[in-house]
């Protein structure tokens, strides 16, 4: 039997369409049909100046915004050589490290809403409310920033921030356990998800799929700590890597716990980042007054809450790219969706896809 | 029995030690994977004893296997690929790419994922370009999660015969850039099994990407406005 799913559906995460064919409830292929939310953002990119790209990355993954913007304006200065300010690296890591949380727990409540656990949700909407409250001191906007500009920033952090970041940190970090004693541990929600969709690590790479999906399949690959930038150097951190614990390496339950796992992590290099980062500087010190990067090209990644982000860039002198395309990992992540979905129920596809934690404004660019 | 098993997991947690990791990822028994794991992560743990110098190594991320490819990879693989696929280059070595022929894309792809020391498991992205005078490019960017090596290899081709050989069977995740790229550029992937367009509609005009193209006047009876209000 061949049965639709979406575009519109609450366990599809935006707008997308599964062709699913099913043998009784055994399903033998699914195909999905992406592109509802196309926006010619690579076609946009070429009309409009460098600076004005960054609010379209915004629109890309909504749900991470600054990691987004982070990762255009790392591979911008990368390519026109700019050396930003301590402060300003220091604010970015800060910014990138809430949002990735903020990411997290909207992923992993969406998740657990998934596969029918309804009240982890609304803790984790809670909690990620403190979060967007920090970012909306920060520079008004709670979900499209347009924060970082290509050498700085487009605010310096308020009066009271760090003190007001540091309670946020005092007061979420127990709430790691919660989650724990609520979700992680409950027996139907390891029921759903242990063994289910196992993705063994040489299928992940021949796909493509990275962060913490590919962590999830037991391959220790960050690029945080494996092809550092920014200043991710400095921090110490663990990139927590699934094990199989519940069933095997690979599952849903393994893709979830890593991002649990994650979370505390993120902590970690805040609370670093938070204690080192310089009392003064000027973050709009090094904003070139005009950009126009040289002649060439540059492929850079960066490590997004969904994994590896890759800009390819290239300039032909002028103020306009001359081509930008983007790399996103949603949809890297989307297309393993067949190949681990084969032969499970229809109700585990669900879940499946809920663990890959898809973006699809990511994906249809 | 338990004999058989303790020789199994000795081997796997040598191989392991050195980076390959597959050996234990496979092992099919579930009792003997952890068994092998938590034999590792002892090992692990007295290597580092004896040797501090390794732990700053991992812990800057370096990588521990050999790398063969010190200095520029992207020469260095370029003259591999020389010697093996003789007449396969177009164009002088580059240090920032490898410009190929399309011909025999699709063997030097699996040469590159496969020769030992070289492992390029990982297409990282395929991006699509419209060079002007009439050639259209594809650029891809390979990674390799052993060695820690990224290069970058163009295939030019003229819009008249925009083919490339596909790839889509050596890297799986070839078949949605792939596809994307085609609809994109009007690039064909030859051998593709499954080449439609991804992001636009299958009735859709024209290749949008390219640098001379013109939206369609309606589509299903609908105006598709042209003149961007607001812009600049």
């Amino acid at each position: 039997m061949v049965l639709n799913i979406g575009p519109q559906h609450p366990s599809t995460h935006g707008v997308l369409r599964l062709q699913v064919k099913t043998d009784g409830e055994i399903i033998s292929e699914i195909k999905p049909f992406i592109g509802y939310l196309h926006r010619c953002f690579e076609k946009h990119c070429e009309n409009v100046t460098y600076e004005q790209v960054i609010p379209f990355t915004d629109r890309c993954d909504y749900l991470a915004s600054m990691a987004n913007n982070f990762g255009y304006v790392v591979a911008m200065e990368e390519l026109m050589e700019i050396k930003v300010p301590e402060r300003v690296e220091y604010i970015r890591v800060i910014m990138a490290e809430l949002q990735r949380i903020a990411s997290h727990l909207l992923a992993l409540g969406t998740f657990g809403l998934d596969v029918g656990a309804f009240t982890p949700f609304l803790y984790m909407f809670r909690d990620r409310e403190r979060i967007l409250d920090m970012f909306e001191m920060t520079c008004g906007a709670r979900l499209l920033y347009n924060y970082m500009w290509v050498g700085g920033l487009s605010h310096d952090l308020p009066i009271g921030f760090v003190e007001s970041a540091f309670r946020f940190l005092d007061y979420f970090e127990p709430k790691i356990e919660e989650y724990n004693n609520i979700l992680t541990y409950n027996k139907i929600f390891i029921e759903r998800t242990a063994d289910v969709g196992v993705m063994p690590a040489d299928v992940a790479i021949s796909y493509g799929v990275s962060g913490p999906n590919l962590r999830g399949s037991g391959v220790k690959w960050d690029i945080r700590k494996d092809e550092p930038y920014s200043i991710y150097d400095r921090f110490d951190f663990d990139v927590p890597v699934g094990i199989g614990e519940k069933g095997n390496l690979g599952d849903c339950w393994d893709r979830f716990n890593v991002r649990l796992t994650e979370m505390g992590e993120s902590i970690k290099i805040l609370r670093q980042a938070l204690t080192q980062i310089p009392k003064n500087g000027d973050v709009h010190q090094t904003i070139p007054k005009k950009i126009r990067p040289p002649k060439g090209s540059i492929y850079k990644r960066t490590e997004t809450p969904r994994g590896d982000l890759g800009f390819y860039i290239i300039s032909d002198g002028s103020p306009i790219p001359n081509r930008l395309k983007m790399r996103s990992p949603a949809f890297t992540a989307l297309s393993v969706l067949d190949e681990i979905g084969r032969g499970w129920m229809l109700s585990d596809v669900i879940a499946i896809l809920g663990s890959l934690d898809i973006v699809l404004g990511e994906i249809d660019r | 029995m338990s004999d058989e098993r303790d020789k199994l997991i000795a081997e796997v947690v040598e191989k392991a030690l050195r980076g390959d990791m597959d050996e234990i990822n496979n092992i099919e028994d579930r009792v003997t994977r952890s068994k092998a794991k938590a034999a590792l992560a002892k090992a692990k743990r007295a290597q580092t004893a004896d040797s501090p110098h390794q732990i700053e190594a991992s812990d800057t991320g370096e990588s521990t296997a050999p790398n063969t490819l010190s200095g520029n990879p992207n020469q260095k693989v370029g003259e591999r690929i020389s010697e093996k696929f003789p007449d396969s280059r177009d164009g002088e070595v580059a240090d920032t790419h490898i410009q190929l022929k399309p011909d025999q894309w699709n063997e030097i792809a699996t040469w590159l994922k496969t020769e030992e020391d070289l492992l390029f498991d990982s297409l990282q992205c395929i991006t699509g370009m419209d060079l002007g005078e009439n050639v259209l490019e594809a650029r891809y960017n390979l990674h390799s999660m052993k060695h820690r090596n990224a290069i970058e290899i163009r295939i030019a081709v003229s819009r008249e015969i925009a083919q490339i050989p596909s790839i889509e069977q050596v890297w799986r995740i070839g078949d949605w850039f792939e596809r994307e790229t085609y609809d994109m550029y009007g690039i064909r992937f030859t051998g593709h099994r499954d080449l439609r367009r991804i992001l636009l509609p299958e009735d859709w005009e024209g290749w949008p990407l390219r640098k001379d193209y013109e939206v369609q006047e309606t589509y299903h009876g609908i105006m598709v406005p042209k003149v961007k209000e607001g812009w600049e």
